[in-house]
């Protein structure tokens, strides 16, 4: 047993950390301030920071200098993911971008693609959306409908696809695209990486129940895109998003951990303030869900272990989904009922001054999108009891 | 960043496993369980924890022993939860312990080589008064409280009087001391909370245990047994309860590893480690032998079938150095203020 971190990847903190402090104002780190910026401002000043961070030495940390990754270790990807939410820095706008399709492209991409994608994309230079899920194919991604015709060196797409984060930011999508007409299910699927700024492409914001706008739907009216710019082959598309999303495998679960572990605190002085915090029924379920997060945090450290040992880690992604956002939501579910009959009021009136709320009702809100987005809850417990436990389907 | 079993370590697991599996299966335990007017302390099992080194994991090699922590214990703890084998295992253990933390050179001496090798049984108790104490019918020596301190008593100055239990894999008795003990000169209330964590380590690992090899056990039987044509294992009902099962456990087994390593290593947060260890220990062994029953169905409320053997231990070791809302009112302490 051995829960340090290499003299290396120490210094690596000492460096990032310093970086940090010196690039993000204070600001910034008030409760609500990014909300207050709305959509479209917040998402510019997050793009233009993130660059500077990724010109400054920090992003593609465990990837190949080759691909201009920093060449790290996955210990100072998992110090990375403390050490940016430790410093309030802000969210990436490039999320998918990073965690599934750069990894796609170093694994199978050509040589072509290699250059031309990670670089541009670690730079914030092309935001990157994935084109997965569809009104007719959520949970069940394989119902997908939405098609690309050949026309000479191009498919033409048609179709929708939604829930798309960042879709009135994109640039650029991977999109699952049915290309042999008449296929079924898995079979016949391309994915093509299209680009949003055309004629063909309508992204339209989606406004979510918190009233932000992170997500959005993609229209495609022949749109039209290059044969070429295919990820992996015609035809084996849904083998590129079996791998694409092999790459969420738990990693920034260090990370998480420092996010909400911090949000339990603010849960808990929220309880102070209202002198809700001597409840011995609110005692306990807080404890329930810390006991859940220091889980959270030692499956984070299982996690990179077996990383660290070049294994496998296969289904268990799917554990590492439940644990992190059935524990979140667990979370502010606690919140919420410590407020009570208040629980939908914008602020309250307390003995330390007046508490705005509404920050941490945005969390709030968001905890009911995690156990859907990224595999539900429901799929996740499918996957874990067929693929791990081996439990007839 | 290491934060796993070495070989060597998983090996003493795998060892105590393979034992139980060939020499003392669940219709050994089944024998002892029935045998109400017999000592549940079987010796072919007590020579071989004595020969295999299960009893001197912990005890210092100038004593006979291996010199190992409670991370290795705890490993073997696991195993013999998994197997819910009887015997006073962790009794003499926790009494070694003891001795080891605070006895004197002399106490040491007399004792740690002969409960290392099984020679000895010991038992412990933290708890004042009259109260049920592991197999202290067979206990040669017994680590008990006294106040802050601990008092060592050796077979002849007390008196123990079995108690009934439904839980037939952990024999109890009450203990009345009416002779002299001996004061272990070293213990005081940070030995007390000391061995109060390593007792605590060792009864959640024995709940894991429990937990996964009941988890194992319904899942096999899940995908045989068939009602309505099709194996009762393929109902999503049953597979999401048993993966939110199979998610709690694993929990509870990185909770109980790393609870042990904070306490080998006095690290900073052993005092949560150790409670976030035994309450989710506890939810996940009281979980998944309920959930052991309830998918066999019928089968499965029989005194034939082996769940009742899991589920009650499980009831017995959840309460043990307290129960999962006590530590979670610990946590609360540590974490609220």
């Amino acid at each position: 047993m051995d829960l340090t971190y290499t003299a290396a990847e120490e210094d690596f903190r000492r460096e990032l950390r310093a970086w940090l402090a010196a690039h993000i104002p204070d600001e910034w780190t008030r409760p609500g301030f990014w909300e207050s910026l709305g959509d479209d401002e917040s998402f510019r000043v997050r793009r233009d920071w993130e660059r500077d961070k990724a010109l400054a030495g920090f992003a593609g940390i465990e990837w190949p200098t080759e691909f201009g990754g920093r060449g790290g270790t996955p210990g100072m990807k998992a110090i990375y993911d403390e050490e940016t939410v430790r410093a309030h820095a802000p969210r990436t706008v490039n999320p998918l971008g990073l965690a599934f399709l750069a990894p796609t492209v170093m694994a199978i991409g050509t040589d072509a693609q290699k250059k031309e994608i990670v670089g541009p994309l670690l730079r914030n230079e092309v935001i990157w959306c994935q084109g997965f899920s569809e009104p007719g194919a959520g949970s069940d991604l394989a119902a997908l409908s939405t098609r690309g015709v050949r026309d000479g060196d191009d498919f033409v797409v048609n179709g929708q696809k939604v829930w798309t984060t960042n879709a009135v930011h994109g640039d650029k999508i991977f999109t699952l695209v049915r290309t042999e007409p008449g296929s079924q299910r898995h079979r016949g699927i391309s994915m093509l990486l299209i680009d949003m700024h055309q004629d063909g492409v309508d992204a339209r914001p989606l406004k979510q129940m918190s009233g932000a706008s992170e997500f959005g739907e993609v229209f495609f009216d022949d749109a039209r895109v290059p044969a070429s710019d295919v990820l992996g082959e015609i035809g084996d598309g849904w083998r590129t998003a079996m791998l694409l999303l092999s790459f969420e495998r738990g990693a920034s679960g260090i990370g998480q951990y420092t996010e909400f572990r911090r949000q339990y605190d603010e849960i808990v002085e929220v309880a102070r303030r209202l002198g809700r915090d001597t409840d011995p029924v609110v005692r306990g379920r807080l404890a329930r869900v810390l006991t859940e997060l220091e889980c959270l945090r030692l499956h984070a450290m299982h996690v990179l272990t077996q990383v660290e040992q070049g294994r496998d880690l296969g289904f268990e992604a799917s554990m590492t989904k439940l644990q992190w956002s059935e524990t979140f939501q667990d979370l502010w579910e606690v919140y919420d009922d410590i407020l009570g009959e208040d629980a939908t009021l914008d602020a309250l009136s307390t003995p330390g001054g007046d508490l705005d709320l509404r920050p941490l009702h945005a969390q709030s809100m968001w905890s009911r999108s995690v156990t859907i987005w990224g595999g539900s809850s429901q799929v996740q417990r499918t996957i874990t009891a067929e693929r791990v436990l081996g439990l007839p389907r | 960043m290491f934060f796993a079993l070495t070989d060597d370590q998983r090996e003493f697991g795998t060892a105590v496993t393979t034992y139980l599996a060939e020499r003392f299966d669940l219709e050994a335990v089944r024998g002892v369980v029935e045998d109400a007017a017999g000592d549940g302390h079987p010796a072919a099992l007590w020579k071989a924890a004595g020969e295999q080194g299960w009893l001197a994991v912990t005890v210092p090699e100038e004593h006979d022993g291996l010199g190992l922590g409670l991370v290795e214990a705890q490993v073997i703890a696991r195993a013999l939860g998994a197997g819910v084998a009887p015997g006073p295992w962790r009794g003499t253990v926790l009494a070694a312990e003891a001795i080891r933390l605070a006895g004197s050179p002399e106490q040491q001496a007399a004792w740690l080589p002969r409960l290392a090798s099984g020679a000895a049984v010991g038992a412990f108790s933290l708890r004042a008064g009259r109260t049920a104490v592991e197999y202290a019918a067979v206990a040669d020596v017994i680590v008990v409280r006294d106040g802050d301190g601990l008092v060592l008593v050796e077979r002849g100055a007390f008196t123990a009087e079995p108690v009934g239990s439904y839980d037939g894999t952990t024999r109890l008795a009450t203990v009345t001391v009416d002779g002299p003990g001996e004061a272990l000169p070293g213990a005081g209330a940070a030995t007390v909370a000391d061995l109060t964590a390593r007792a605590t380590v060792l009864v959640a690992s024995d709940l894991a245990g429990v937990a996964r090899e009941a988890i194992t056990r319904t899942v096999a039987y899940d995908r045989e047994r068939e009602q309505f044509g099709v194996p009762v294992g393929s109902f999503q009902a049953i597979k999401h309860a048993l993966a939110d099962l199979h998610v709690g456990v694993t929990m509870a087994e990185h909770a109980v590893l790393y609870a042990a390593h904070t306490v080998d290593t006095g690290a900073e947060g052993a005092d949560l480690a150790v409670a976030v260890a035994k309450a989710k220990a506890s939810d996940a062994a009281l979980a998944a032998t309920a959930a052991m029953i309830q998918y066999h169905g019928g089968i499965g409320y029989t005194w034939e079938h082996e769940a009742h053997l899991f589920y009650k231990r499980a009831k017995r070791l959840a309460g043990q150095f307290g129960d999962a809302d006590a530590q979670r009112a610990r946590i609360a302490e540590l974490t609220i203020g």
